[in-house]
């Protein structure tokens, strides 16, 4: 079962390139496994992955990025036990496969999304996994079966993980495990 | 006393019930099944009384009374709770309440009033709790 980390925090909070400081701290061989969950819907979109992929380029590490907007399990069959993969990020895979194309709106995905990363364990040497902070305001109506699906996907990736990060600032601190 | 806090859906209750082994039948009223404020200690019962969902129940005190009112009702609320803890010394009140006040202030007055109040109230229950957690994704962090 492959190692498991934990990295979450704000919007611009530095979480990304420490994840991939991280990501690639554990590589030993072979090529690092980016699954983004992103899909560019508009121009700014496109220039924020854009820039999260320059990032990448510039360091020296060989990445492979798949692409990877709903059903992360079919990335598992990719990987071996040199893998280290990085998933970026829970939030948007989530809003991803509970609002389909066609409208509909899925109800229990949280299943989904756990077996999708049991699957990526199973196969990979270390599997880190980026996600966003929830909201510290009064939930809508709209949004309060989101919340809950993710922040209990969010409870049980930290119950799972050896490392667990809260990144502010640029700055991680460590919330869970014996750290770098 | 016991504050317990932290963000919506971050594993607070399940987190005091694996804190104080509440297995059994154990008194746990909760805001969030529409249960009103609880006022009358008699209906206590066990060791550890859980109050969950606090911000629920002054968000309903902003609707009938101004702000410095609610918070003098609040403060009375904390004597009353801990006066039936104090009379056991096994006794421990337990208060969830979600943080609800780092968001964007909002344009509503109901809903500022809200806010305000939720985080008057949660410094006065810190300052008199024996003990207070932060909860993050079911990780505590003790601040007192």
């Amino acid at each position: 079962m492959a190692q498991l980390i934990f990295i979450t925090g704000g919007v611009r909070s530095g979480k990304s390139r420490f994840a991939e400081r991280r990501a690639a701290s554990l590589r030993e061989q072979g090529t690092l496994h980016y699954l983004a969950c992103g899909e560019p819907s508009d121009e700014e979109m496109k220039e924020r992955i854009r820039r999260h992929q320059h990032d990448r380029a510039a360091k020296n590490v060989p990445w492979e990025t798949v692409e990877c907007p709903t059903d992360i399990g079919s990335a598992a069959a990719s990987l071996n036990e040199h893998s280290v993969v990085l998933l970026d990020c829970v939030t948007t895979l989530l809003s991803n496969e509970l609002f389909q194309k066609d409208g509909t709106l899925q109800q229990e995905t949280k299943q989904k999304i756990q077996s999708g990363i049991e699957k990526l364990r199973e196969r990979a040497n270390a599997l880190i996994i980026v996600s966003n902070e929830l909201t510290f305001e009064p939930l809508t109506s709209g949004v309060e079966s989101y919340a809950r699906q993710l922040g209990e996907l969010h409870q049980w990736i930290v119950s799972e993980a050896d490392e667990a990060y809260l990144v502010e600032n640029g700055v991680p601190r460590l919330m869970k495990g014996a750290g770098v | 006393m016991h504050f317990v806090t932290g963000g919506a859906y971050n594993g607070k209750s399940k987190w005091v019930k694996n804190f104080y082994g509440l297995t059994e039948d154990h008194c746990w009223k909760s805001a969030y099944d529409q249960t009103k404020i609880p006022l009358n200690v008699s209906r206590f019962y066990g060791d550890v009384v859980v109050l969950e969902g606090v911000e629920q129940w002054l968000k309903g005190l902003t609707v009938e009374s101004g702000l410095e009112e609610c918070r003098a009702i609040w403060q009375s609320l904390l004597g009353i709770w801990r006066t039936w803890e104090s009379e056991r010394h096994e006794r421990t009140v337990v208060i969830i309440g979600t943080d609800i006040t780092k968001g964007i202030v909002p344009m509503e007055k109901e809903e500022r009033d809200w806010r305000d109040l939720t985080g008057w109230a949660y410094q006065d229950l810190a300052a008199v709790a024996d003990r207070v957690d932060v909860i993050w994704y079911g990780l505590n962090q003790q601040l007192k």
